[in-house]
């Protein structure tokens, strides 16, 4: 084969690698999350559901990540990162080929590129990932020195108490986590009602809520625009709301975890303006109220749907490293 | 040993229930009718309340008054904002119970409830709306 015939074929075969992980970040980032987010069961197994967001959205991360390196990387290099990962990676070094890989001088520069490019979705997480941690805890601190200021601690309800007559409910999660109720929701509960209350908010508390809101929101910030992260902002925070009724009936009747939703929305002065988790709360009623919503098991999707995602990222990753697989195209 | 922050607590209840700037003295010698409490303490902690924003302080001869800089009310609301506000940038520092809600949605709520026979704040629970 001549120099040239074979920059033309280069030319050509450069993408080819770029091709699996760009087809699983389309799929996990446009198609499954519209089929998941319609779906029936994930609403019925918030857990399940969970787990399933979130192996999506790292899935979308290391696809993209995949897909710039592959994009970048000139083909002879990707065939030859194919087998350094195989042999120092999954055989423990025997035969480790050298890298920096042996190409065209001038490629040297476009192979650091492509590692570089590689980084940018999960540097680009990160970076957004902490930054909503430390502006979140630095909120909660603010919150809560005032509330050690104003509130009182009642230990019987192992809650703080606000003074004031709008009914609101909410945990303050952290490093010292407690439940705040206002008077107001003290006055317009009854005890079973304050209880169930109580109950699904220490579910929050107790599975660390937050750091999950805390992810999901981050990952929407980082990839504005694609339906997975829209949906995971929105399901996310849903999905554990629905977690922590799950858990407060375990302690209350149906009834009464219904009723005392309705009562805490409907005593706050109504709010016309768009809410950000409006709809959310007339899903949660109807699902409380609806038996087999929150106590069937998990169908066969449900259980389908995590191995597949698994199945697909391992999939990607197998087809961008494991020369067996990927050699096929360029042979 | 008790916490700082009881401390901060205390002196800014005493702060406003009297409704008038107060020397550390004051402070000391009422706290100390509950428990002892040394003077530097308190006057270390007002400091702090001070450099935090929560107390302003004007000299009046030697010692300073402080005073509380918003009301206990002024606060309260302020928190009760943050648990009530509807904006999604808050929604990783606290989780509410329900969010606030336009009234379309919480007609929405009284109709589901009505039609799994949960007349809202009636039958079932007398009293919840009482």
């Amino acid at each position: 084969m001549t120099d040239s015939l074979g920059h033309v074929r280069e030319l050509f075969l450069v993408n080819h690698h770029a091709l699996p992980p760009l087809t699983v970040a389309i799929a996990v980032g446009a198609l499954l999350p519209k089929a998941l987010a319609s779906s029936h069961w994930a609403h019925r197994t918030p857990r399940t559901a969970l787990v399933v967001w979130s192996v999506l959205a790292l899935s979308l991360i290391t696809s993209l990540s995949l897909a710039f390196l592959q994009l970048l990387l000139p083909a002879a290099d990707s065939h030859q990162l194919s087998r350094f990962v195989e042999s120092c990676i999954f055989f423990d070094g025997a035969d480790c080929p050298p890298l920096p890989l042996n190409s065209p001088a001038d490629a040297g520069i476009r192979v650091w590129a492509a590692f570089a490019a590689a980084a940018v979705a999960p540097v680009a997480f990160t970076a957004v990932l902490v930054r909503e941690f430390l502006s979140a805890k630095r909120r909660r601190a603010r919150h809560g020195e005032l509330l050690r200021l104003v509130g009182s601690r009642q230990p019987e309800l192992r809650a703080t108490v606000l003074q004031h007559d709008a009914p609101a409910v909410y945990c303050l999660p952290g490093r010292a986590p407690q439940v705040v109720v206002s008077s107001g929701a003290l006055r317009v509960l009854t005890e079973q009602q304050l209880a169930a209350v109580l109950e699904h908010e220490r579910a929050h508390i107790a599975g660390r809520h937050h750091l999950l809101i805390a992810a999901a929101a981050a990952f929407g910030t980082a990839f504005p625009g694609l339906p997975l992260a829209h949906l995971v902002r929105t399901e996310v925070p849903l999905l554990l709301e629905m977690t922590a009724d799950d858990r407060a009936l375990r302690r209350c009747s149906r009834g009464t975890l219904a009723t005392a939703l309705y009562v805490v929305a409907s005593g706050q002065a109504p709010h016309s303006a768009v809410a950000a988790g409006g709809p959310s709360a007339v899903l949660r009623v109807r699902r409380i109220l609806t038996p087999h919503a929150t106590s069937s098991p998990a169908s066969w999707r449900a259980f389908a749907a995590f191995p597949a995602a698994a199945a697909l990222t391992l999939f990607v990753m197998a087809c961008c490293s494991v020369p067996g697989i990927t050699d096929w195209p360029s042979k | 040993m008790r916490r700082l922050g009881d401390l901060e607590a205390e002196i800014m209840d005493r702060l406003w229930r009297w409704d008038r700037p107060a020397t550390v003295r004051e402070i000391v010698d009422d706290i100390n009718r509950i428990r002892p409490v040394a003077y530097t303490t308190v006057m270390t902690v007002a400091d702090v309340l001070h450099r935090k924003g929560l107390l302003r302080r004007e000299k009046s001869g030697r010692a300073w008054l402080y005073e509380p800089e918003r009301s206990r009310e002024e606060y309260t609301a302020a928190l009760m904002q943050d648990a009530l506000g509807n904006t999604e940038d808050r929604q990783a520092a606290l989780q509410r119970f329900v969010e606030h809600m336009p009234p379309d949605d919480v007609s929405a709520l009284a109709a589901a409830l009505r039609a799994a026979g949960q007349i809202p704040g009636s039958d079932e629970e007398p009293g919840a709306l009482s």
